[in-house]
């Protein structure tokens, strides 16, 4: 009887979820359609759901809040230019993603070529001090530098594939199919290399006591 | 009832995280059943959560406001605040005066009139020079071999040769001229 009804619960919270993302993904292509059309509200409010996630997605790739600023700066206007190539409204978070990837790699390129000519500027790429308002208290700073280390060794342990593939099914909350859309792969290959992560997920301690402790 | 028994291993569980659709109908029924499974699989997945939880927690705050419109800057600003575009800009500057100081060369200072004196001069050149082909095709021999061939004695012309040793054709029809006149 208790197993009947949490799993009973269970449906009906799935299904209340999967309501709520419809409705939200309904209203994302609304806009969207809105701002092919030329309406910059519509532009402007996609940009006020998006750019959080955009903005989180570009700081954990670059490590620095300057660079995500600006990035998800130009990713923005890159989405407002480009708009009209994009087919099908009902996969613009994937699409957006997918500009946002390839500026970060654009962003990389453009890094090692200045390196190359000795013209680098390194502003705040190791120093995650000004990632958190100044009245932060220093427990949180701390947990903070721990949490990025944490994460830092254990991505290191990752393949590209397998850190990207896991990043943004964890930390950018996409679905199975919105990766294998960004990353422009099949969904066997994403669960595949999530699949890999995740098992490397579990066998790296450090991590597991942090979540755990929290 | 035997499913009940077998709890779900590592690989099963990772794969149920994963996605659930992908276990076989044996395990999938034994994972709704059980407890154990069920809230083995729960606390992984809780794992991931307070790790994504963190991730949006310890993200710093975002400064500056976010537009669709890209920023208007003048060129110089842009070029000047911006230190990728820097080394673009010196090169792209280079090039320009490259040009400028090649094509402004005396080198290339070549008016109509000059072109006209260098072509004059030029078929001065090649009609010497095919003068002079034409010498050697008559005289391909040194000056030295001419002299022993006989060939530099251009002076002696062919009636004075004649005068001095006229053609045999010539003596007989001179003959028969005096003959003629005798007669």
């Amino acid at each position: 009887m208790f197993f009947e009804s949490k799993s009973c619960f269970q449906r009906l919270s799935q299904e209340s979820h999967s309501e709520l993302m419809t409705d939200r993904k309904d209203q994302i292509s609304e806009l969207v359609e809105d701002a092919r059309a030329g309406n910059r509200m519509a532009a402007d409010q996609l940009v006020s759901l998006f750019h959080e996630d955009i903005f989180r997605m570009v700081y954990y790739r670059t490590s620095s809040r300057m660079d995500a600023e600006d990035l998800t700066q130009d990713i923005f206007v890159q989405m407002f230019k480009n708009l009209r190539s994009l087919k099908d409204a009902g996969r613009f978070r994937a699409w957006l993603f997918r500009i946002a990837l390839n500026r970060i790699r654009d962003f990389y390129r453009k890094k090692s070529v200045m390196a190359f000519w000795g013209t680098t500027v390194e502003f705040d790429d190791t120093d995650h001090s000004d990632a958190v308002p100044h009245e932060t208290p220093a427990d949180k700073l701390i947990m903070e530098k721990e949490f990025l280390n944490q994460l830092n060794q254990f991505t290191d342990k990752l393949s590209k594939m397998e850190r990207e593939v896991f990043i943004l099914r964890f930390i950018d909350h996409l679905g199975i199919r919105e990766i294998a859309d960004t990353l422009k792969k099949g969904e066997s290959t994403i669960k595949t290399h999530l699949y890999r992560a995740l098992k490397k997920f579990r066998q790296t301690p450090g991590i597991h006591d942090l979540l755990k402790g929290t | 009832m035997k499913t009940e028994s077998v709890h779900l291993n590592e690989d099963q569980l990772i794969c149920a995280v994963v996605d659930e659709s992908d276990l076989t109908v044996a395990v999938r029924n034994h994972l709704f059943a059980c407890p154990a499974c069920q809230n083995e699989k729960q606390q992984f997945e809780q794992e991931l959560k307070i790790l994504g939880h963190m991730a949006e927690k310890f993200v710093p705050l975002h400064r500056k406001a976010v537009s669709s419109l890209p920023e208007r800057q003048g060129f110089w600003k842009n070029v000047f605040l911006s230190p990728v575009k820097w080394p673009r800009f010196a090169a792209g500057l280079t090039v320009i005066l490259l040009m400028v100081g090649i094509w402004g060369s005396p080198q290339f200072e070549t008016g109509y009139e000059e072109e006209i004196v260098q072509t004059a001069w030029e078929s001065d050149e090649d009609q010497q020079m095919t003068t002079d082909i034409r010498v050697l095709e008559g005289y391909t021999l040194p000056e030295f071999y001419l002299d022993v061939s006989g060939e530099t004695y251009g002076y002696f012309d062919e009636e004075f040769l004649e005068f001095v040793a006229p053609l045999e054709e010539n003596q007989i029809h001179s003959e028969v001229i005096i003959t003629d006149s005798v007669a």
